[in-house]
């Protein structure tokens, strides 16, 4: 259970706000009583499949569809030939259904739609393709080179129009004043997010032309809007599209983007005038979802003789694989810890972002923040042991401060990046422990983080309604997304205390783009800061009004009452008091009566990067340290996690339980991450694409973590909290390498970190 | 098409049932008896969402031909809760530890601990872990279902009860 | 998963039967770990499925102090909670104790771990050390064979299409034994090996001697294999003498030729076998310390 570190101000006296509720849905999981895509079923209702590409890049010469079309049971059979072209991801690059020719083996060539699974499964297999394949590229320094095969060629270079740089302050400069400087190439794998319910979605028209999908998306809105831009490609203009969520088995950044098997769902259900649903096989999860991309990384850092960092300069390359969703657009959260961990003057990055014949990237937990913090937070390692300090040392010389404002030009208001480094040490008796370099080891692993949503899109809101019934049980209608974190929960935690209900009297409906209002999107950690604020509004409105017309029945000053408990009182005389239900009642019973319905939507006072990749793109920051202590078997190079400890600065916990629930289960993918898992693939095609051969951690191989929450209390943040939704991933990879690094004295610069690397080096 | 009459126990009744010869357990659960509570993670053995019992025994319905089950009994998460839905001491352990994020392992992961606890009614943490280590969970870092399942034979409860 | 007819025969002559009526189309399953995950990929589509799990008397542990006889449809849960087998074949409790999960181990059967011929089976090692003989029923009726002679080549093993596996028979183990059993893995469980190594040890008692050693690795060559040079020299030699097992793992490195695949390389599978050879020897020897204080 984690040890919470409240600020100093003492802790204000809460009613529901910091409590260890139980996530609100958990009785329904518990008994088998969600439903995901994968139990939804409507009369009528067809099954979708896809045939994948057989080569990694080819030529489309023939598509035979006859055998497939003849099968009984078969509904639809299209191809990029047959349906109108549709284009998706964030440069439009990804036709839905490829013609001409395939860029990777995960290409979508052709779908059905079939009165049941086995029989769309047989249907694809009926398809006959003909292919002429192409010379392919693989590695992305051979893809910019002169002469390599183009993977679209209707561009003239197989590097992304998408030119990552950010430079602040004077690099000359900040080389010339450091008396230490260390330069290093590091690399990140492939690794993807595993979500135990595997996509899918189900598509349905309706007779007056309009369209609902049901999905666990974790953008409903954006989804809305593509899902949009392809009833227009199917003279469907004007038509009305609703995205509805199914419980969701799982995000991760994997639901983040629209794809084209939702589109190929939509046009399945076009087709054969009946809904259509589409669910991956784990297979099919494996090889067809978008994975977190593959980095390498070129870094150097500087610092004075006192410890004092002068510059920094990354440059990275990105395998974007054959087309761009999210994963092109990481490095503009790279960026944040690059410009923005320690005070640093003088930045310097640059990455560039680059077609290959491999599969391609999207959003993953931490968004680029992983991988840009496993680069730097080995280095600092690094560095501080040739100035000669202690590397915990070295970062508390370097650390981040409330109120500073950094070289990208965020504006850091709360900050307790100072008191994790104090608690890491503590918990680690890292004193004692460091240096030995015996077997054992002790590492840790800073980060920052959004905490305060973060302006990647033109809005970065979300809105809430709420409304009270007669019997003063409230309804929250947000706009946020819930894909097991427990924003259902938080919310109503919020609205109960604002309200002075009880959260059982609370219930939150998400998920229903008819229903409630707009939202980005469940990313950047951003759901309890942005939705809580917005359903932190909406209460404050609707007890406004309450208040407002219950003075009257109370025969109080307005400015008097307040709500407790499920009671209007007055505070300077509490005998003067009436259920909450009763006011609500009289108000609602009455000639030209009234009842409570306040809504709110809140947008972050932030600002978009500006064209040199500046400005405040977040209200609130978030600071955290991880620590390891580890034990490396020195024959066999087996690593060992003997502790493993998260102080995070979150501001508030709304939630205990449920913020060491992220933490925890960050924790468990970030120690993945940094010790086995990576998607392995020969010219492209993916060799391990099943648990046995893709490996999470398992309950064994799962320590118990040490959770330090810390409480900065966020002024910006409902109740002082900031989002920690990522941060329990990204400080892993350097805590471990580093604590490997304390236990050996070798150092690996590339994820994972296997065993064979450890004793690999030995015999060098 | 070759079809096969399975005659067994689920969740206390006797049951019937007429299916294709190659149909799995876990296709027969959820398609004829619309036990959506059985969850398909891979259809491989690796992941243990789909873990049932069989005779008591937990066993991954995806990997076990329907026909299998012909004269015994099968458990599903469905067939867990008592009368007038009263949970589990498992069940209510998850929920009370925030041992459920997206839900989607959970009732494989309660299967597995209720046959864990009732070989072992006062299991070790790490007993707990290589116990369930055949359930994966992305979400959770499994922390706190280790705390749910310790909960349940530290308070004594009833784990036992009905094996 | 392609259809298929499902048969439930009653006796093993009736098994025999259909198998040897159907031939190629015909498949046995047993705990079905394997089989229903190659007919879900497409790679064995049998039209007829015969299991195993009907059969009387194929699936019981019997020992009679001077044999071990195992029936094939013994699950690895079976043997894991076998008292008989912790005590005195204590390397075969090490291959099922973190083979697959329990949900894995209460369907899989030890005779489909052999019989599959993977390379990865964990249950072959040990069984190789013990010199375990494989009982079959064919239509010709019985053939033993040693399952030292068993494996042929990945998935490619001794057994004719038309036979099934009834028994394995174990000889039990000369006063002085002991034995151990390592498989090494990246994850802690739910993992194949990357290496195993098995290990039977016979201790003269008084001088502490190594009378006989056998030695069942996996993954160390294309097939199980017995580490015959490293038991020779093993033979005779001070049983508690680290210089002398250090000397063992690298004659048993000589002697393996391990695969370099995806899962790791050749280079780090030989690492593994120095590495762990000598422990595994050490850990059989603390047992048999252990055999001894108790008396
Ligand atoms: C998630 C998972 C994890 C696993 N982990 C491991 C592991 O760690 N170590 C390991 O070794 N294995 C592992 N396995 C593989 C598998 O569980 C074992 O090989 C198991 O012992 C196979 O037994 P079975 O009874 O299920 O075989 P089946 O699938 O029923 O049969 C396998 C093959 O053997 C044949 N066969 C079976 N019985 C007989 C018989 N009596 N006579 C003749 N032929 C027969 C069948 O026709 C079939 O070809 C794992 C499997 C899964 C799904
Ligand atoms: S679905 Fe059966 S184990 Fe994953
Ligand atoms: S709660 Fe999501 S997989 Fe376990």
């Amino acid at each position: 259970m984690a040890k919470v570190l409240e600020p100093k101000t003492g802790k204000p006296e809460f009613h529901t706000v910091g409590r260890r509720i139980p996530k609100l849905d958990a009785l329904e999981k518990v008994q088998g009583k969600a439903a995901y895509i994968h139990d939804l079923k409507v009369p009528r209702m067809l099954y979708g499949k896809i045939l994948w590409s057989e080569h990694a890049h080819a030529r489309i010469r023939k598509i035979d569809t006859s055998r497939a079309e003849k099968l009984p049971g078969v509904k639809a059979v299209i191809t990029g030939y047959n349906t109108p072209e549709i284009k998706t991801g964030f440069f439009k690059d990804n036709p839905v259904l490829k013609k001409d020719k395939v860029r990777q083996f995960r290409d979508e060539v052709a779908a059905v739609a079939a009165e049941s699974e086995a029989i769309a499964e047989e249907a694809v297999r009926l398809i006959d393709v003909e292919y002429e394949p192409l010379p392919a590229v693989f590695d992305p320094v051979e893809a910019m080179a002169e002469g390599a095969p183009l993977i679209h060629e209707d561009k003239d270079s197989n590097i992304l129009k998408l030119p990552w740089k950010l430079v602040c302050g004077d690099m000359d400069q900040g080389r010339s004043q450091a008396d230490f400087i260390v330069e290093e190439s590091y690399s990140m794998p492939w690794v993807t997010h595993c979500c135990m319910g595997s996509s899918g979605c189900m598509a349905e028209f309706h007779a007056n032309g309009n369209l609902t999908v049901h999905s666990p998306t974790q953008i409903r809105y954006l989804a809305q809007r593509d899902f949009g831009d392809a009833m227009k490609a199917l003279g469907l203009k004007g038509k009305r599209v609703q995205v509805v969520n199914t419980a969701i088995g799982g995000a991760f950044g994997s639901k983040l983007d629209t794809y084209p098997f939702e589109f190929i769902t939509i046009l399945l259900a076009y087709y054969t005038g009946r809904p259509v649903k589409l669910v991956f096989s784990r297979e099919e999860e494996f090889f067809a979802t978008p994975s977190r991309q593959k980095v390498d990384a070129r870094i150097s850092q500087g610092c004075k003789k006192d410890g004092h960092l002068t510059f920094r300069e990354v440059e990275m390359v990105l395998d974007n694989g054959a087309y761009t969703s999210w994963g092109a657009t990481t490095p503009s959260v790279m960026m944040m810890p690059i410009s923005s961990l320690y005070k640093v003057p003088n930045i310097y990055y640059e990455a560039k972002c680059v077609y290959t014949n491999n599969i391609y990237a999207t959003a993953m937990r931490g968004y680029g923040n992983p991988q840009a913090t496993f680069a730097i937070e080995s280095q600092i390692d690094t560095l501080a042991e040739q100035v000669g300090i202690d590397p915990l040392q070295f970062r508390m010389i370097n650390v981040n401060t409330p109120g500073e404002i950094t070289p990208q030009g965020f504006q850091i208001g709360s900050c307790g990046l100072k008191e994790c480094l104090e608690s890491v040490r503590e918990s680690l008796d890292w004193d004692n422990k460091k240096g030995k370099q015996d077997g054992r080891g002790v590492g840790l692993g800073s980060l920052i983080h959004v905490g305060g949503g973060a302006r990647i899109y033109k809005s970065d809101g979300c809105g809430t309604i709420i409304k009270l019934d007669d019997f003063a049980k409230v309804t929250v209608m947000s706009g946020a997304t819930d894909m097991g974190q427990g924003s259902d929960t938080v919310i109503a935690q919020i609205v109960a205390e604002e309200l002075g209900v009880e959260v059982d009297d609370v219930i939150v409906v998400m998920g229903n783009t008819d229903m409630e209002t707009w939202d980005v999107g469940a990313h950047a950690s951003r759901t309890t800061f942005v939705a809580g604020n917005s359903a932190l509004f909406a209460a404050r409105k609707a007890k406004e009004q309450i208040l407002d017309l219950a003075a009257p029945l109370l025969q109080a000053a307005k400015e008097d009452l307040s709500i407790k408990e499920g009671n209007v009182f007055s505070r300077s005389n509490p005998e003067v008091s009436m259920q909450l239900a009763r006011v609500l009642r009289a108000l609602h019973f009455k000639t030209g009566g009234t009842q409570i319905v306040a809504s709110h939507f809140y947008d972050p006072p932030t600002q978009m990067l500006d064209r040199e990749m500046k400005g405040n793109f977040s209200v609130a920051y978030t600071y955290g340290v991880h620590g390891a202590e580890v034990e490396v078997d020195k024959e066999t190079g087996h690593v060992e996690i003997l502790k493993y400890v998260i102080a995070m600065d979150v501001g508030r916990a709304i939630n205990t339980m449920l913020v060491e629930g992220q933490l925890e289960g960050g924790a468990a993918m970030g120690i993945g991450y940094s010790l086995m898992e990576e998607l392995k693939a020969d010219q492209g095609k993916i060799l391990n694409p099943n648990f046995l051969d893709y490996k999470i951690l398992t309950f064994p191989d799962m320590p118990d973590i040490t959770s330090i929450i810390i409480e900065t209390e966020d002024q910006f943040g409902p109740f002082g909290a900031k989002g920690i939704g990522e941060p329990p991933l990204v400080g892993s990879a350097p805590a471990i390498a580093n604590a490997i690094y304390d236990a050996t004295g070798k150092r690996v610069r590339s994820l994972p970190i296997i065993p064979e690397k450890l004793v690999a080096q030995e015999d060098e | 098409m070759i079809q096969v009459k399975i005659s067994f126990q689920l969740n206390g009744d006797a049951v019937t049932a007429e299916v294709p010869d190659h149909t799995t357990l876990l296709e027969m659960l959820r398609e004829e008896f619309e036990l959506l509570g059985v969850k398909e993670g891979c259809g491989h053995g690796e992941c243990g969402s789909c873990t049932v019992l069989v005779d008591q025994k937990s066993v991954n319905s995806c990997l076990m031909l329907a026909a299998y089950v012909n004269g015994r009994t099968v458990q599903t998460i469905e067939g867990l809760a008592g009368a007038q839905g009263r949970l589990d001491p498992l069940q209510e352990a998850f929920v009370k530890h925030g041992a459920v994020q997206c839900g989607f392992c959970t009732p494989g992961m309660i299967m597995s601990a209720k046959a864990l606890l009732a070989e072992n009614p006062n299991p070790s943490r790490d007993e707990i872990r290589w116990g369930m280590a055949g359930n994966l969970c992305r979400c959770t870092g499994y922390v706190k279902i280790v705390d749910a399942v310790e909960s349940v034979c530290k308070g004594g409860c009833s784990c036992g009860e009905g094996s | 998963m392609k259809g298929f007819t499902y048969h439930e025969p009653n006796s093993i002559g009736d098994a025999v039967n259909l198998l040897n009526d159907n031939g190629a189309r015909a498949s046995l399953i047993a705990g079905g770990t394997d089989l229903v995950i190659k007919m879900k990929q497409g790679k064995s589509e049998p039209e007829h499925v015969i299991s195993l799990q009907s059969i009387p008397g194929i699936n019981e542990i019997k020992y009679s102090g001077e044999e071990l006889r195992i029936g094939s449809m013994v699950t690895h849960r079976a043997i894991e909670q076998s008292k008989i087998i912790r005590d005195k074949f204590s390397l075969l409790a090490d291959a099922v104790d973190n083979l697959g999960s329990v949900q894995v181990r209460n369907l899989a059967t030890i005779g489909g771990n052999i019989c599959n011929g993977a390379p990865s089976a964990d249950t072959v090692g040990p069984l190789m050390a013990l010199d375990a003989v494989l009982l079959f029923e064919g239509p010709e009726g019985e053939r033993s064979i040693p399952i030292t002679e068993f494996f042929h080549g990945p998935g490619k093993t001794a057994q004719a299409a038309n036979e099934i596996l009834k028994e394995i028979v174990i000889h039990d183990l000369p006063p002085g034994s002991c034995s151990r059993y390592i498989k090494y893995t990246r994850r802690k469980a739910m993992d194949l090996p990357l290496l195993g190594i098995a290990l039977v040890l016979v201790s003269d008692g008084a001088e502490d001697v190594c009378k006989e050693a056998r030695i069942g690795l996996t993954l160390a060559a294309p097939t199980p294999i017995r580490a015959t040079k490293t038991e020779e020299y093993v033979a005779g030699k001070p049983l508690r003498s680290s210089a002398m097992w250090d000397e063992a793992g690298n004659i048993a490195v000589n002697e393996s030729s391990p695969r370099t695949s995806f899962r790791t390389t050749s280079a780090y599978r030989k690492k593994i076998i120095q590495a762990l050879l000598p422990r595994a020897a050490f850990e059989a020897i603390r047992r048999l310390s252990e055999q001894q204080r108790k008396g």
